[in-house]
């Protein structure tokens, strides 16, 4: 990421998030805000709190509770000539809007021969860790990754949470950000004029020579405990944070792979069908001689997610679990 | 009891109401409830108000992470509970009917339990707080995809048709969720196959900070029933002997195989959204204030009152004999204990297969090494 200005600034990813789209709103008056909540309310996580203050009603728009209406409405006022940002709640209740997702947004430039394109940018929350259960706790990016026509987002760090939803404005294409519901709280320093960030790159987070830990959104920050974690025994890993789930940067990913010769995959998604089995493919399918141990997986257990604190924990990656694959890969498990 | 001429218009401008906000009988019928059945009502008016402040109380000691305070929709409850046949009918209620399930006959403990997830929930576990349901009692554990309930609701009500069972859905939900694809997809799908299903909307004005204006343009709720081809009743949601009656009339029509019926019920949600919400960012409390005067209990206290059937010994009394009971409730749930973790690997098909019972073995090994 470019950063202009040495200055640093005490913020949030919430706070970050919202200073994104006040950001956009400022630059283009073609960008507004729409969802359930967002106004007087400030959004179901408290991102858009006060911007409709400064920006008012047209702009920050409070929409009747229906998600096909108004995901289906972003995609029309983006063939309208506006730059819309819709909040969807989480990504559960944007299966409410999935036929206007998969079968609209992503399709329609390309059925068209070309003719119509959708500038939308689509926010929601994802993951578990807030005791909310099934259906609001899924983490179902992988499956949005799947669909050709949309480019898929997961911004893990501040810097991320700031830059990405610019870049995603600019972008000619439906683009969706997926802000993992326990990373709003997370607190850092950022550059007081940061600028947009690529939306296509998956970073090394921390440098590592004995096992790429490779991951994104929710987990990263217990991936990189992990891995200091693992520092202490002498174990350096190497941490990917993804980034962009479609497209995935292969490169990045099998350049660390060839250097550690082994790979965790981290990801709360389930393991069946999931964004690590993908990963893991790849890294077969690319890097297959380099390897010196079988790719491993840590995942969410195959269960819709419960609501007790104890099970919800349980069915979800979580730092020992982490660890141990890490260490199995390695061959030094005990 | 069933008239054979209805009681009630449909599509009323005014809501409906029987009972004046001083508890007078204005209804153009005769009364044809006796004490029991009026001390009935009052009790479970009662019942459904403090088992919302236990659970209130309860979440802010931590027992419960998380509640939907009901306060203000309790004349809808027990107006419904009182008018399906309890066992019988099927209710497909939403996240803020603790009130109309007490009342329908869920036991106290198992309410607490559902709150709570001790090992007396019947939904181990796995449900957030405020989604209680109960096969045993017809009543389908609630959703949170907002009114996604409504179309199952609808195919119920279908197979009722089909098996010829004479038994009703009552489905309750909110004035947002009459927004979305669901509701008006289930509505019309009832309307076209004559299922035998009575659609509740408790209006409470607010669905979370956006306001009964931004969600639709139409004038009142029941209005839309014209369009599915069904009546549409506007009530008074504080006033129980209207909720009751109301519904009485269309769940009996819908038995009858007359087709559904659209009821709203224009309640008033006392307290926030949720435990986790601040009112007070989108709501004036004048406004709030202004509706508890209008509390569906004391209008029902009043009434009592004036026919000698309400004094303030008895309703202490009451008010006491309920709310031990719920701290025996309360007791009896949190004795049950937590739920084993490993819990949370069954159900997910009705026999564990083989990919489960696989990573259930690898869970319980790693716990151990
Ligand atoms: C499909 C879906 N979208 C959004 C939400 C988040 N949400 C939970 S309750 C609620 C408001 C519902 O309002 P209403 O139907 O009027 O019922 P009330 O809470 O007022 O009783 C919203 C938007 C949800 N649960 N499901």
């Amino acid at each position: 990421m470019s950063v202009k200005s040495a200055t640093m600034l005490k913020t949030t990813y919430r706070e970050a998030v919202r200073e994104a789209i006040r950001d956009a709103m400022r630059r283009d008056d073609r960008v507004f805000l729409m969802g359930e909540d967002v106004g007087k309310y400030g959004g179901c996580y408290a991102v858009s709190l006060g911007l409709l203050e400064e920006f008012g009603p047209e702009r920050i728009r409070d929409t009747p509770l229906s998600e096909a209406a108004f995901v289906g409405a972003g995609i029309g006022a983006a063939l309208g000539g506006m730059r819309p940002i819709v909040e969807v709640m989480t990504v559960n209740f944007s299966l409410l809007a999935l036929d206007q997702i998969v079968n609209t947004a992503a399709t329609i430039l390309h059925m068209s021969g070309g003719q119509f394109n959708v500038p939308l940018v689509i926010r929601m929350a994802t993951g578990a860790g807030r005791q909310l259960a099934a259906q609001h706790s899924h983490s179902l990016e992988g499956w949005y990754a799947h669909i050709p026509g949309i480019k898929v987002l997961a911004p893990a760090t501040l810097e991320d949470a700031r830059g990405m939803l610019w870049a995603a404005i600019e972008d000619p294409d439906p683009v969706l950000i997926f802000e993992h519901a326990m990373l709003y709280g997370q607190e850092g320093e950022l550059a007081e004029d940061v600028a947009a960030v690529d939306i296509d790159k998956a970073v090394i987070r921390r440098a590592g020579s004995d096992v790429s830990l490779i991951t994104y959104g929710g987990t990263f920050y217990k991936t990189m405990q992990a891995a200091a974690e693992l520092a202490k025994d002498g174990i350096e890993a190497e941490v990917i944070d993804l980034r962009s789930l479609r497209p995935l940067d292969n490169g990045t990913i099998l350049d660390s792979v060839r250097r550690t010769h082994r790979a965790v995959i981290i990801d709360e998604g389930w393991r069946s069908g999931s964004l690590a089995a993908e990963v893991s493919a790849r890294i077969t399918e690319g890097a297959f001689y380099e390897l010196d141990a079988p790719v491993a997986r840590v995942c969410s257990a195959e269960v819709p997610m419960p609501y007790a604190k104890h099970l919800e924990e349980a069915a979800i990656p979580q730092l020992p679990g982490i660890v141990a694959a890490a260490r199995e890969v390695l061959g030094t498990h005990v | 009891m069933i008239k054979d001429s209805p009681r009630f218009e449909p599509f009323s401008q005014k809501p409906i109401s029987l009972l004046s906000e001083s508890g007078e009988w204005i209804a153009p019928f005769d009364l044809d409830l006796d004490e029991a059945a009026l001390k009935g009502f009052y009790r479970d008016l009662l019942a459904a108000r403090l088992l919302d402040e236990r659970f209130i109380k309860l979440q802010r000691m931590g027992k419960i992470s998380f509640v939907a305070p009901t306060a203000g929709h309790e004349a809808a409850h027990v107006g419904i509970a009182h008018a399906v046949k309890r066992g019988h009918d099927w209710l497909f209620p939403y996240y803020r009917d603790a009130g109309m399930l007490l009342a329908f006959g869920v036991p106290a403990t198992e309410m607490m339990a559902q709150m709570m997830a001790t090992k007396a929930d019947s939904h181990k576990g796995r449900q957030m707080p405020s989604h209680p349901g109960s096969q045993a009692l017809n009543v389908f554990t609630v959703a949170s995809p907002i009114a996604s309930h409504i179309p199952p609701a609808v195919g119920t009500a279908i197979s009722m048709k089909i098996r010829n069972t004479g038994q009703v859905v009552v489905t309750s939900f909110g004035d947002g969720a009459t927004s979305e694809g669901d509701f008006h997809a289930g509505i019309n799908f009832a309307g076209a196959q004559g299922a035998p299903i009575v659609f509740v909307c408790e209006n409470n004005r607010y669905a979370i900070s956006v306001d009964y204006h931004k969600q639709t343009a139409a004038e009142n709720i029941a209005a839309k029933a014209s369009a599915y081809g069904m009546p549409g009743y506007l009530v008074d949601g504080m006033d129980v002997l209207a909720c009751y009656y109301v519904m009485q009339e269309a769940v009996e029509r819908t038995r009858k195989g007359l087709g559904p019926v659209l009821v709203e019920t224009q309640v008033y949600r006392f307290g926030p959204h949720s435990s986790a919400d601040d009112d007070s960012r989108y709501r004036p409390t004048e406004e709030v204030k202004a509706w508890k005067q209008r509390d569906p209990l004391m209008r029902m206290q009043r009434f009592l009152e004036k026919r000698g059937l309400w004094t303030k010994a008895w309703g202490d009394s009451l008010r006491n004999e309920i709310n031990e009971a719920f701290s025996v409730a309360i007791k009896e749930a949190e004795a049950a204990g937590a739920i084993p973790a490993e819990w949370m690997f069954e159900d997910v098909f009705k026999d564990m297969p083989r990919h489960l019972k696989q990573q259930l073995e690898r869970w319980r090994s790693e716990l151990s090494g």
